[in-house]
């Protein structure tokens, strides 16, 4: 029989998005401590706005105090799912009041790409945008890149701290205590924000020409959109706005560290470094890095796009990677990207859906899933040349020594179906209002992986139900599904339960 | 003091290329951004004029170039702050110019500002190989038909009253709160 939530499943939920909702309150005052800076009164007033509506339910939420603070996995999965669909909700308000999106469907859609770090983006005349709202822009990177639930769970005590974490699509707890781990993650992001900012800024002074602040204006975006897989820039042309190999190195080491899983950065901090190389995570995703490099190379060698090697590689490369990676920063503009057929095209879908590790800041079907994936079904295969009644045990490597159950191998494949069904819902939406399959199955990748690249198709002018459509994958896709169905559940429960 | 020796004789020797370069520059045919983007390799090696606003950020290189972006959308001609339509994403290309030709230019467009409309004349490199694949306009002239200027933004009253308002409650409620858990009771 499904029961129905009771009130104090509301009250737990309501006190729990209260907590999330003043993190992000507080969060906010930087962007408007930047418009005060700035002198930008305008961005200010909207700022205050959202600060203030975020303030306000945080303590409408705090005011529900449940009997017992028992936040159980369905509580804890349904307040991750509406709190990333309430955040982008108010976090837009900055974006509606700026002038610079077509209706506040554009502007949630821009903070929720922002948010779940995909960066497709809908603003228009962004190279006249106030500074503190392309900072705002990339902070939503930042504050979804690294968990905002995870935030709150540094700042605040109280229980359901493992179903919130799970919830966020972090399925590997680094230290022992949920929180522990929660401040490690931020940690890392601190020290790796210090670091990139140095090294991103010091380029962009040295080898670009950028007066000392503006320098360090890109540095802070470009850190924001490459560690966090984002793919926002501060410029219209993204990458190519800078037209150096240098920076787009800078940006690269970033985009790579953000792909890389929490585990893997714990390891390389304090753990054995040479056990980093035997994990089935770490050759997975080497493996097709190089594959879907060689796909794409191959593709745009075979079209001649780029007449040099120095050109097809660089290009190449960088735009593999940061397919990859899910970061979404191009060094080439949409129409060019779009003209990439054939197996260029290819390895460019392909790795923008295979993605970047578990529990990093990148999207898509994740490393680990895909080995496993290939583990289980090799041994199907296996198992069919053995002997009728043979048992075969199956093990990977993992930090340590694993076996690969049937149940570990169900859910890999299962999830890795629920993205392939992701991307074929985008696709299909966006063959329905004529989009070309290439492009609207290239956007809908993009979009699901939370990627950001673009082929064009993403624009303020596209047909409403697509924008609807994208910014569902960006949500579901982030989350990795469970806190959707959990909600989706809740709801159900809440109707037709008794 | 090598470097800035350096960066003397680069000046020098654009001076000597821009002065036919201005003649050159009348012949050229004027093409509109989105045309230059969309058939990109069409263009390959033609010696091109652009209009629009220069945008984001003067690149000294160091090497006797300033990199800028150039702007040709509606909002070159007229910014959102500044009143104007909106009318889609912005359309751009880079340019690399002499720094001779950056002398006396007005910041370039951003926030609040408007940069300077000009005419940049010079040759397309579609996918330079020397470049390592990029695609810009390589500069040889440029004429300044409109100065940047400052815009104006003020803030939004009923905004901020409304933010203001919201924040106050905010306050009221938490401080309620504390006072309750406080009490002896």
């Amino acid at each position: 029989m499904l029961i129905r939530p009771d009130r104090e499943d509301l009250r737990i939920i309501v006190h729990a998005l209260g907590r999330i909702f003043t993190v992000v309150a507080v969060a906010s005052c930087v962007p408007l401590t930047w418009a005060v800076l700035g002198r930008e009164w305008h961005p200010f007033a909207s700022f205050l706005l959202m600060i203030g509506l975020f303030a306000f339910l945080g303590q409408v939420g705090l005011h529900y105090r449940p009997r017992v603070e028992r936040l159980d996995w369905s509580h804890g999965m349904v307040v991750v799912a509406l709190t990333w669909l309430a955040v982008p909700a108010i976090g837009s308000i900055p974006f509606i009041f700026s002038g610079h999106y077509g209706s506040p469907l554009d502007a949630m859609f821009d903070a929720m790409s922002g948010l779940t770090t995909t960066g497709l983006a809908l603003v228009q005349d962004l190279d006249h945008l106030a500074p503190s709202l392309n900072f705002w822009r990339h902070l939503l990177h930042f504050l979804g890149g690294q968990g905002i639930v995870i935030a709150a769970l540094v700042l605040f005590a109280g229980g359901g701290g493992l179903t919130l974490y799970y919830g966020e699509a972090r399925d590997e707890r680094i230290l022992p205590s949920v929180r522990s781990t929660a401040r490690f993650i931020w940690t890392v992001a601190l020290v790796h924000l210090v670091a990139g900012v140095v090294v991103l800024g010091l380029v962009a002074h040295q080898v670009l020409g950028f007066d000392w602040k503006r320098a360090f204006f890109h540095a802070l975006m470009i850190f924001f959109a490459g560690f966090d897989t984002g793919g926002f820039a501060p410029q219209s042309t993204s990458l190519g706005y800078y037209h150096s190999a240098a920076f787009e190195l800078a940006a690269a080491v970033m985009m790579v560290a953000g792909a890389m899983s929490f585990g893997l950065h714990f390891a390389l901090w304090r753990g054995p470094r040479r056990a980093v190389f035997k994990n089935l995570e770490t050759r997975t995703i080497l493996a097709t890095f190089a594959a879907t490099m060689v796909l794409t190379i191959i593709g745009l060698g075979a079209t001649g796009v780029y007449g040099s090697v120095r050109g097809l590689t660089r290009q190449g490369f960088f735009q593999i990677l940061s397919a990859h990676s899910g970061t979404g920063f191009s060094t080439v503009p949409a129409a060019e990207l779009a003209a990439w057929g054939g197996l260029a095209f290819g390895g460019m879908t392909l790795a923008m859906a295979f993605g970047g590790m578990g529990s990093s800041t990148a999207g898509g079907v994740k490393a680990l899933r895909i080995g496993l994936t290939v583990k289980a079904i090799t041994n199907q295969i296996k198992q069919v040349l053995l002997p009728e009644g043979a048992v075969m045990k199956t093990q990977y490597y993992q930090s340590g020594r694993k076996r690969l159950t049937a149940d570990l191998a169900q859910s890999a494949m299962t999830v890795s179906l629920l993205y392939v069904a992701l991307f074929l819902l985008g696709t299909g939406v966006g063959l329905i209002y004529g989009y070309g399959l290439q492009g609207a199955m290239f956007e809908s990748v993009s979009a699901g992986a939370s990627v950001g690249l673009s082929v064009g198709i993403t624009e303020p002018a596209m047909p409403v139900l697509l924008k609807l459509t994208y910014m569902f994958q960006m949500w579901a896709g982030r989350l990795e599904f469970v806190a959707v169905f959990a909600l989706l559940g809740f709801a159900y429960a809440w109707v037709r339960g008794k | 003091m090598v470097r800035r020796a350096k960066v003397s004789v680069l000046t020098i020797a654009a001076l000597v290329v821009l002065g036919p370069a201005s003649a050159l520059a009348q012949e050229a045919e004027v093409v509109p951004a989105s045309e230059l983007l969309e058939r990109s390799e069409a263009f390959d090696g033609e010696m091109l004029t652009l209009e629009g606003e220069l945008v984001g950020d003067y690149g000294f290189r160091g090497d006797g170039y300033v990199w800028v972006q150039l702007n040709d959308d509606s909002y070159a001609r007229r910014a959102i702050v500044d009143g104007g339509a909106r009318t889609g994403s912005n359309i751009g290309v880079g340019a690399r110019m002499p720094t001779v030709l950056s002398d006396g230019l007005d910041p370039a467009g951003g926030y609040r500002l408007e940069g300077p409309r000009v005419w940049l004349t010079g040759t397309w490199r579609h996918h330079d190989p020397e470049r390592g694949g990029e695609s810009y306009l390589d500069v040889v002239d440029l004429v300044v038909i409109q100065d940047g200027r400052r815009l104006q933004e003020g803030p939004d009253w009923a905004v901020f009253a409304a933010g203001t308002l919201l924040i106050l409650v905010a306050v009221g409620m938490w401080l309620r709160r504390v006072r309750l858990a406080e009490s002896p009771e």
